[in-house]
């Protein structure tokens, strides 16, 4: 490799990743569902032609960090580099291999220039359904991958320009909303075009070879980004331990999430040995969602700041053993991949915190906070209401923690507006609001979890499924808990149960679900919380005065 | 009639006038204190004689600076009740997704001053919960007593029915006559109750303010004897009057850089260019615009203070993409080798290295100056002298060193990252938008646009670069040419082909009636006004509409089949793929209202196309400038603007020099001094 001109470097960087975000923006202009066009879960991004990453476009998942790559890699065993020819495009959803709900569906295309594959544009979005017996987010009551839908393993949607048909119709008659998944599919499409055009474009202008050159340095770059600062991390071994409530399937068995982390010079690796195994109900994920999470609390703690690439992730080592529930193995159930994620993740910080007191907060609300609502309309036609919300991000070394919050694995998702639910949807929502004393008492409190409550208009049905409950976002240094998540009915006669995780609720008219979602951890002893904070907390609402109990001890009844 | 733009910069304030049939300019330090000042400073050194002034046009930052310093009025916010922390709780999204210590925006109201009202309308409309009047009347006190300076109501589904939320404005205007009140109906008749409560609140956090900096700058030029009319810039690149400013100052947040596109789009009009992108640089950033059929686009909101933790607006507003590359952009160098440019500037003080005030950052006009693209001895109509030598050092300390290059590679290399940077905003102005840059023609200006502009256009494949008369102070001409302009939203949501006609009959009426309603309020004649309507349609399952062109309501109603053709193009131009076998549905209507100030246009359209008047022959003189490759720089011909003769061909490489900006061609280059003498540059 020859050196490339440093002004190049910057030109082909800042290029990949604008076009990485062009993509985005076709993919989210003209997407079908909530999911893509509201809630954003979906990324883009640009491949060599050894399915390394790029560039991927900002925003979007940070969870969707390691898995594009294996999606392109399997496609690139199964056909060779030689098997694609221009108008090609790709789509993936396969358990074994993407690890994920097959809801998620990698649509690829790849980039020729001089008549040779150069690389690949490649997004992932979330279907509003693939098939399968479940609708919605997960029922938690799946044991296998069948019934979660169809699985596509690398085939072929186009072949050099044309559609398969038989594909087409396939998928048209096995999913749920066909209008809306084969529009948001052909929203991907046109995204990947996008990609390979400016791609191509690109290595048009300045050369193959000149324009991977730069992407190597580009990669080195950021690896010795991340070095620098893992050096700084004290070498040594660092454990810790938390715990998912349960399986959803036997609610009172908790599931042990335990990792290593060892830093030494300017290498970190992460242990998952002692994970939990792999469960029978769908709360597994393949093995990128074990090093999406390892990669996300790496990229958080080394170089936030810069943008994705391959190479941020060269210091980082992963260990993870064959059927953990973050490397499970086919046909494990992956309905509920994601929840178990951002625990995983806490759990990594939590590691460190020792090692790096100031650059660590506390927990933060660790789950994935989603609900679905589906049915019929009295005119038959079918709908399906997703929204993700919020919770309380743990309070930080010199500042309290950010109230509702999408978590650690969500970077630009959103709620849905409740204007826009009432609009679509037969419910009227009573209370979007903060949780007050839900954040965790500390020096610098813990961000406040909300509260939101639906009333159904009309019969439908639910699924809920809520994290976290048994361990509720710890605190750091002396800081206490954040509120656990707390999901309540209550029906129209008044009967009112919780609801843990459970698929397929009936609900009536009049009926009422509240969530309450968990507010982040303390950092620091609350006794030294600044009086005048206190006062704050207390004038604003965000602690109540019966809240003021978990700091009394040290400001007196008075506040 | 003798009008005036003045346009009030961090630096300077600028003066565009035409006074008795000729353009006259001028420029004085801005003074913060007292802005209002400079303003008047600028018409007397342009030598307008105030009593036979008709109109000043306005443009200014205090809104949009009201909110970035935090400097407002304190705010109550009502809500419906239950939804009392729709304004904190936002979006819940985080943008900087791997920032273990993001932060969320901050809302400008305090908690305990946001209260919910017992009430509820459901999203077609219907009330479910009548207004609890004596709720609203209870906060009467807390608000007097807790010295709330502003109210922001919001309420749930009030773009569809805005009854409770003119009762309760009704009751608190009454007992409050001295608080700021503002209501999200009469601000934003768009559903999503965050974004519209958020545009709510800063309208009447920057209310009070505003409302007395319009005062004073009203009653200081009625001291000067000023008897005409003044107009504000609005950020949708209209006008509006002052007393409508005063109450809907959300509506001026990006009132100074829009004025720039507008003449832009003036001119693209009048050389008859129908694409064109206006790309503006001035000292510390660059900002760009598609400009379509003489308009420039228009945004349905943004952020202010930056996409993680600013704060939506969600009103129309030009569409200008903004980087953090202007002249006074400072270069520097990473911890892994990796060269950058900006976003932080010198500014003006103290400047770039070469004004010799003690900065020792190289920026992008020292790169120039090494470079010999720009003259030491005209710089700022040669107020300024450039010292070559502290460019020199600058660059070779900071960034040839560290990089193991030379310094005229350095220097070239941090001009080459700022136009790259540049082009990547151009790219997302034209190419984001469906548009190939090949198709258009950019207009540059701005103290650095006609510098940078063949580099860029050249970077991107825009054949064609225009660079205006008086390119240095083109965005206060701007002002002299906008229009008044006001937006109108109503929801309609329903399938295309299946719309109630009396439903669809009655928004388009609606829509009109607060049309003349405002015409009337501005004192501007019905016949002189022009109504557009635009349908916002997607696929049924979409969410993002895109805004298509009616003519009247027939159009949504009776055959929609051209309705339908024009969506699926615009689609397959934005997304390049359209689905012709797909339901459609309309979301809202929309309505723009223009009225031209036709005398006051006349006349600068008029001085934009007279025939160019050269001054006297000023002798040519060369220079070596570095063009592609640092080691080798070329000849080139320097001229002097004033006094080339239209017609003439100048070919790069060659140096254009003027009082306040250089056109700089590059090898291959072709300009062309027009009839009116623009330069209209092919691209070698």
């Amino acid at each position: 490799m020859t050196n490339p001109h440093p002004v190049t470097v910057e030109v082909v960087r800042n290029a990949v990743v604008a076009y990485a975000d062009e993509m985005a923006n076709v993919l989210a202009k003209s997407a079908y569902n909530m999911m893509i066009y509201e809630v954003r879960d979906y990324c883009c991004g640009l491949l060599d032609a050894n399915a390394q990453m790029i560039s991927q476009n900002r925003g979007g998942l940070p969870i969707f960090l390691a898995d594009l790559g294996p999606a392109v890699e399997d496609g690139i065993q199964r056909y060779g580099l030689d098997g694609f020819v221009p108008g090609d495009v790709m789509i993936m959803n396969h358990g074994g291999v993407c690890g994920q709900h097959l809801n998620n569906v990698v649509v690829y295309a790849p980039c020729f220039h001089d008549g040779k594959i150069a690389g690949f544009a490649a997004t992932r979005a979330h279907w509003v359904d693939i098939g399968g017996v479940r609708q919605g987010f997960g029922s938690s009551a799946t044991t296998d991958i069948f019934g979660e839908g169809l699985q596509l393993r690398s085939l072929k949607i186009y072949e050099a320009g044309k559609r398969n048909e038989t594909l087409w119709q396939i998928l048209k008659d096995n999913i749920r909303f066909p209008e809306a998944s084969l529009g948001d599919l052909r929203a991907q499409v046109a995204a990947c075009s996008i990609g390979i055009r400016r791609y191509g474009e690109l290595l048009s202008r300045y050369g193959r070879q000149t324009v991977e050159d730069c992407v190597a340095v580009v990669w080195d770059q950021a690896e010795a980004a991340a070095r620098r600062v893992v050096e700084q991390i004290p070498d040594g071994e660092y454990v810790a331990e938390s715990f998912l409530d349960n399986d959803g399937r036997n609610l009172d068995q908790r599931l042990r999430v335990k990792v290593k982390v060892t830093v030494s010079g300017a290498r970190m690796t992460v242990d998952f040995s002692e994970m939990q195994k792999q469960v029978i109900s769908p709360l597994n994920s393949g093995k990128s969602g074990g090093i999406a999470a390892a990669r996300v609390a790496f990229k958080a703690v080394t170089s936030p700041g810069l943008d994705v690439n391959e190479g941020c992730f060269r210091p980082l080592d992963v260990i993870l053993p064959e059927g953990t529930m973050l490397s499970a193995q086919p046909p494990a159930a992956l309905g509920l991949w994601s929840i178990a994620l951002p625990t995983v993740i806490d759990t990594i910080l939590k590691a460190l915190a020792p090692a790096i007191p100031t650059r660590i907060p506390a927990a933060h609300k660790g789950d994935m906070g989603g609900c679905s609502f589906f049915g019929f309309r009295p005119d038959g036609s079918r709908f399906l209401l997703m929204n993700i919300f919020g919770g309380g991000w743990g309070g930080r070394p010199d500042e309290d923690g950010e109230s509702a919050s999408v978590s650690i694995c969500q970077g630009d998702v959103r709620n849905t507006p409740v204007e826009l639910q009432e609009i679509k949807y037969p419910f009227i929502i009573e209370e979007h609001g903060l949780r007050p004393d839900s954040g965790g008492a500390g020096r610098y409190r813990g961000g406040l979890g909300v509260v939101l409550t639906y009333r159904c208009l009309q019969k439908c049905r639910a699924n809920i499924n809520l994290e976290r409950l048994t361990e509720p976002p710890w605190g750091l240094h002396g800081g206490q808990a954040g509120a656990i998540n707390v999901a309540i009915i209550t029906h129209a006669d008044g009967e009112q149960r919780s609801v843990r995780k459970e698929t397929e609720i009936d609900l009536g008219p009049g009926d009422r679900v509240s969530f309450f979602t968990a507010g982040g951890g303390g950092y620091g002893d609350p006794k030294l919380r600044r009086k005048e904070d206190l006062q704050t907390d207390l004038a604003e609402g965000f602690v109540t005065r019966e809240g003021l109990a978990d700091y009394n001890e040290s400001t007196g009844a008075q506040v | 009639m003798n009008i005036a733009g003045t346009d009030i910069g961090g630096t300077f304030t600028d003066l565009v006038g035409c006074i008795d049939g000729k353009i006259v300019t001028s420029k004085t330090s801005t003074v913060p204190a007292d802005p209002a000042e400079g303003v008047v400073e600028t018409l007397r050194i342009a030598g307008c004689s105030m009593p036979s002034m008709g109109e000043v046009l306005h443009g200014c930052t205090i809104a949009i600076n009201t909110v970035l310093e935090r400097k407002g009025a304190r705010t109550a916010l009502l809500t419906t009740r239950g939804f009392r922390d729709i304004y904190s709780i936002g979006r819940g999204n985080r943008i900087e997704a791997f920032n273990l210590f993001f932060h969320r925006p901050k809302p400008l109201t305090e908690r305990s001053l946001t209260f919910e009202i017992p009430e509820r309308i459901d999203a077609r409309g219907n009330v479910l919960t009548p207004l609890d009047g004596a709720a609203v009347e209870a906060l009467i006190p807390e608000l007097r007593d807790r010295g709330v300076g502003a109210i922001a109501i919001c309420l749930l589904h009030a773009y569809a029915n805005p009854a409770h939320e003119k009762r309760a404005g009704a009751i608190l205007r009454k007992a409050l006559p001295d608080a700021f009140i503002t209501l999200s109906h009469e601000i934003l008749r768009e559903y999503r109750e965050y974004e519209r409560t958020s545009t709510t609140v800063l309208n009447a956090y920057v209310g009070p303010r505003v409302k007395t900096y319009l005062r004073r700058l009203a009653d200081r030029l009625e001291r000067e004897k000023f008897r005409g009319k003044i107009q504000i810039m609005r950020s949708n690149g209209g006008v509006m009057s002052v007393g409508l400013a005063a109450t809907q100052p959300v509506a001026m947040m990006e009132s100074g850089p829009v004025a720039g596109m507008i003449a832009a789009g003036r001119l693209a009009r009048d050389l008859f260019l129908d694409r064109c992108i206006g790309f503006d640089m001035g000292g510390t950033t660059a900002k760009t615009t598609l400009i379509t059929g003489g308009i420039p686009a228009i945004e349905e909101g943004y952020v202010i203070g930056g996409a993680a933790s600013g704060q939506p607006m969600q009103l129309p507003v030009v569409d200008i993409v903004e980087v953090g590359a202007g002249g006074g952009s400072i270069a520097w160098i990473d911890a892994d080798k990796g060269l950058h440019v900006g976003p932080q500037s010198a500014g003006a003080d103290p400047g770039p290295a070469c004004y010799g005030k003690g900065n020792d950052q190289p920026v992008v006009t020292d790169a120039n100056l090494l470079l010999g693209r720009i003259n030491p001895r005209r710089f700022l109509n040669g107020d300024m002298q450039l010292d070559v030598g502290l460019s020199e050092r600058a660059i070779a300390s900071k960034i040839a060193a560290p990089l193991g290059l030379a310094v005229h590679d350095a220097a070239l290399g941090i001009l080459r990252i700022a136009d790259a940077a540049m082009s990547l905003a151009v790219r997302a102005v034209s190419v984001n938008k469906g548009v190939d840059p090949r198709d258009t023609v950019m207009i540059a200006f701005g103290g650095g646009g006609p510098l940078h502009a063949s580099a860029i256009a050249r970077e991107i494949f825009v054949p064609t670069v225009v660079i205006p008369k008086l390119p240095g102070t083109f965005s206060a001409l701007g002002m002299l040419m906008a229009v008044w302009r006001q937006d109108f939203v109503r929801t309609l949501v329903g399938r295309l082909g299946a719309l109630d006609a009396a439903t669809v009959n009655a928004v388009f009426a609606e829509l009109s009636a607060a049309a003349e309603e405002q015409l009337t309020r501005e004192g501007i004649s019905r016949s002189g006004a022009e109504l557009t309507f635009h349908a916002d349609l997607r696929y049924l399952g979409q969410e993002h509409a895109i805004p298509v062109p009616v003519t009247g309501a027939q159009l949504m109603t009776g055959d929609v089949s051209r309705l339908r053709a024009m969506f699926h193009d615009e689609h397959a131009k934005r997304y390049s793929q359209s689905a012709p076998d797909e339901s459609m549905e309309c979301v809202s209507v929309r309505l723009v209202v223009t009225a031209a100030r036709r005398e006051r246009e006349r006349v600068v359209e008029l001085w934009m196309n007279e025939p160019w008047q050269p001054e006297a022959e000023f002798e040519e003189s060369r220079r070596r400038v570095v063009f592609a490759d640092a080691a080798h720089p070329v000849e080139a011909r320097v001229l002097w603007r004033p006094s080339l003769k239209s017609g003439m061909v100048v070919n790069g490489p060659a140096v254009i020099e003027e009082p306040n900006a250089t056109t700089l061609l590059h090898p291959g280059d072709a300009a062309t001094i027009s009839a009116a003498g623009h330069i209209i540059i092919r691209i070698g």
